[in-house]
């Protein structure tokens, strides 16, 4: 039985009510457009039925504090949520709120003026419940904050079958690349992939290589921005993922986030890249598997190398176009009421974790089947996702990348990584490449 | 000096016929003048997508874009692809029409059976198409697999050539059904005098079909190459979805190239500039085909 599946269906009136109660306390952002028609417009491209029944649930109950607004939720794709808004930018026509954005993509927006300040919305929720340093990933240049993280995400989460760990006599989670080799050397076979990662001209192949790299001890950028893809690091983690291209199904060429997740789950390959989404996935589409599933911090090539964890800082923003501001304002701040956001927590446990401090400890929120029964798990997930980082913020000593969202968005990773692992190219010309289109973006 | 009433009759005719062609005259412009113009002056902008606003760098986005590899290659992907699909919707649509044509049992069925790929949405088709190329569930891998064909699943996607070849398939799958509704009407009107002629002649199917059928297609086929190249030419959606335009760029169009300008990189003055060049390319290779078209028919 799944905690996120009781709750996740039709509203009963009583937390409906208890939605509203605690919605009214958000009564210190203006609204100048009380009791008048509006329409508001929420993108967000986290769309699992579940999860679209948490929003529902939040956006009947704002509805029902706020009459004559409706809110009309429009999900995007994991891969196209750039091209979208960028139209949607040019033409005007905005949402006036998005959420489960990476951090990196708003403060390209902000950088240009197309995204509203969202100082006031963090001081409606709390600024102080909060877990520290959370929003500091969304300090734009100017001191302001550009939004506020909605979740917190560990992405290259390494995600294991305990049952052919024991039959093939691994004791353990892999620590470094060679143990990494080994194991997946072990693993493969009966018909089993040794693991599933992408290859595919995605971002998710970027982003996933991203971690390869600093998994090596590199980075993209210096802390000044300079770009630094070309080096020794790189080139170690080009030459480990064309070493262990051959445990991923052959497909993997032109797989993005979604098959590597489905080959996990289904039960064709013996470990996995991704967020905590499996333990969902798992439970309700494979549950033979579900006993039989554990997970552990990516590996690095040397024990000296810290692991690097990918959180892309799900967030949430204002459109500085949107034509209700005030309206998205305290919808932006609804979000986080315990009742609907714990709710949205729920509709995939351990995929998207908490920000708020009142809410990692509220029995409601440990109170889930999933979170119960993978406790270990998910506390690692985010004790992990708290320390991670992105290409708009590979470190804390670095600065805020306004650019990384159209780094991503240009490929330039992902066709590195396929010019080297599947066209064999030299890798020199191929990383002088990769500098100079990088280069070229941030010279836009 | 006084008018005749014959000129001032026929000045009124002017007017109103300046008056009727009007409507059409200004519904030209919005759609195609306006588009056109606005293309080509955007083209001469570097533009960031999201607010549009940039300086004017001339024809500098042209030189950009010709001495780029990546324009090159895009476009002979592009004349691939055209070339690929067309001929075999040509060949296919062709083949399904004379089958069609025949009186063969449930003939109305089939008929309506075979627009079925052309009527269903390409995110569909895609989908659909992707989930059968599957390496790990797919059955065209299941099957070959199962019957001792290959050893190891065929990477249809993410591999070359198999990614063109796959994509050339299924635009073909997906389009050839527009040239047998076009054909088979054609084939309707075919008087049967003219086959009867030939079989008095001792003509044979195959030299009926070359001597007879064939020519008499020919008008109906010059319209549909020349629509379906267009369409082949500027096709977006089905490989968007089917590859990405990958592994690399080896199935990246012209058209994906220009999305990914003003989409990806926010670059809408370059996009702009790509999207005029496609527009000649398109046009000098119409006239080139058009021309050889009348010679043809001339001679």
């Amino acid at each position: 039985m799944h905690n996120h599946h009781d709750i996740g269906g039709a509203h009963s009136r009583r937390t409906l009510l208890k939605a509203l109660v605690a919605g009214a306390a958000i009564g210190s952002l203006p609204l100048r457009t009380r009791a008048q028609r509006a329409e508001l417009r929420w993108w967000t491209p986290q769309g699992a039925p579940a999860q679209l029944d948490a929003y529902r649930f939040q956006i009947a109950a704002f509805e029902a504090l706020h009459p004559g607004v409706t809110v009309v939720l429009e999900p995007l794709s994991d891969e196209g949520y750039a091209p979208q808004l960028a139209a949607a930018f040019s033409s005007g026509q905005v949402p006036d709120v998005v959420t489960h954005l990476p951090s990196f993509s708003v403060q390209s927006y902000y950088a240009k003026g197309l995204v509203e300040p969202f100082d006031d919305v963090i001081e409606a929720i709390g600024p102080d419940d909060f877990y520290p340093g959370a929003n500091d990933v969304f300090r734009a240049a100017d001191g302001r904050h550009v939004a506020c993280g909605i979740g917190n995400s560990a992405v290259n989460i390494l995600w294991l079958r305990t049952d052919i760990m024991q039959r093939v006599g691994l004791e353990r989670a892999p620590e470094t690349w060679d143990e990494f080799r080994d194991a997946l050397q072990k693993l493969q076979g009966r018909g089993i992939y040794g693991t599933a990662l992408p290859y595919g001209r995605n971002t998710a192949t970027s982003l996933v290589f991203i971690g390869f790299i600093h998994g090596a001890g590199g980075q993209v950028f210096t802390p000044d921005l300079e770009v630094a893809i070309d080096s020794e690091a790189t080139r170690n983690a080009l030459e480990f993922y064309r070493e262990i291209r051959d445990f991923s199904p052959i497909g993997a060429t032109n797989y993005s986030w979604g098959e590597g997740l489905t080959a996990f789950v289904s039960g064709a390959t013996a470990t996995g890249l991704y967020t905590g989404r499996v333990l969902a996935n798992v439970n309700d589409q494979n549950p033979r598997l579900s006993d039989h599933i554990t997970c552990a911090l990516w590996p690095t090539m040397t024990r000296d190398i810290p692991p690097w964890t990918f959180n892309d800082f799900p967030s949430v923003f204002i459109p500085a176009q949107s034509g209700n501001k005030d309206l998205a304002r305290r919808l932006a701040a609804f979000l986080f009421e315990p009742e609907g956001y714990i709710r949205q927590l729920h509709a995939a446990p351990g995929h998207v974790l908490p920000v708020l401090q009142s809410i990692g400890e509220d029995p409601r929120y440990r109170d889930n089947a999933i979170i119960r029964k993978y406790r270990k798990e998910t506390d690692l997930m985010a004790q992990a996702a708290a320390n991670g980082f992105n290409l708009g913020y590979e470190s804390s000593a670095h600065r805020s990348n306004e650019k990384a969202g159209e780094v991503i968005a240009s490929g330039a990773i992902a066709d590195m990584v396929q010019r080297v692992v599947l066209n064999r190219e030299n890798v020199d010309r191929v990383l002088a490449d990769t500098t100079r289109a990088i280069a070229a973006v941030m010279a836009r | 000096m006084s008018r005749s009433p014959q000129a001032l009759l026929e000045r009124r005719y002017a007017r109103l016929g300046l008056l009727l062609i009007a409507p059409t005259i200004v519904v030209f412009c919005a759609v195609i003048v306006y588009p056109l113009l606005a293309a080509i002056y955007l083209s001469l902008f570097q533009l960031y997508t999201p607010t549009l606003e940039g300086s004017f760098v001339g024809i500098s986005n042209y030189r950009d874009l010709l001495a780029r590899g990546e324009f090159w290659i895009s476009l002979r992907n592009t004349l691939v692809w055209t070339v690929g699909t067309l001929s075999l919707q040509i060949v296919l649509g062709i083949g399904m029409a004379l089958m069609l044509h025949q009186a063969v049992w449930f003939r109305s069925l089939a008929r309506s059976l075979i627009l079925f790929p052309y009527f269903v949405s390409t995110v569909v088709a895609v989908l659909v198409w992707r989930w059968l190329f599957n390496d790990l569930y797919g059955i065209l891998n299941h099957m070959l697999i199962g019957s001792g064909v290959v050893d190891m699943p065929v990477d249809y996607l993410g591999s070359m050539p198999n990614a063109m070849i796959s994509m050339i398939l299924v635009g073909a799958w997906k389009y050839f059904p527009f040239v047998v509704i076009a054909v088979l009407a054609r084939l309707q009107t075919i008087p049967d005098a003219l086959y009867e002629a030939a079989r008095i002649d001792g003509a044979g199917p195959i030299a009926r079909f070359f001597d007879v059928t064939l020519p008499q297609l020919r008008d109906v086929l010059v319209v549909i190459i020349l629509l379906r190249a267009i369409w082949d030419f500027k096709e977006f959606d089905l490989i968007f979805l089917l590859t990405g335009g990958g592994p690399v760029i080896s199935t990246q169009t012209l058209p994906l190239l220009v999305y990914k300008e003003a989409f990806a990189l926010n670059q809408m003055g370059m996009a702009a500039a790509y999207a005029v060049v496609m527009m000649a390319i398109m046009l000098v290779f119409m006239i080139v085909y058009i021309r050889q078209t009348r010679e043809k028919e001339a001679s």
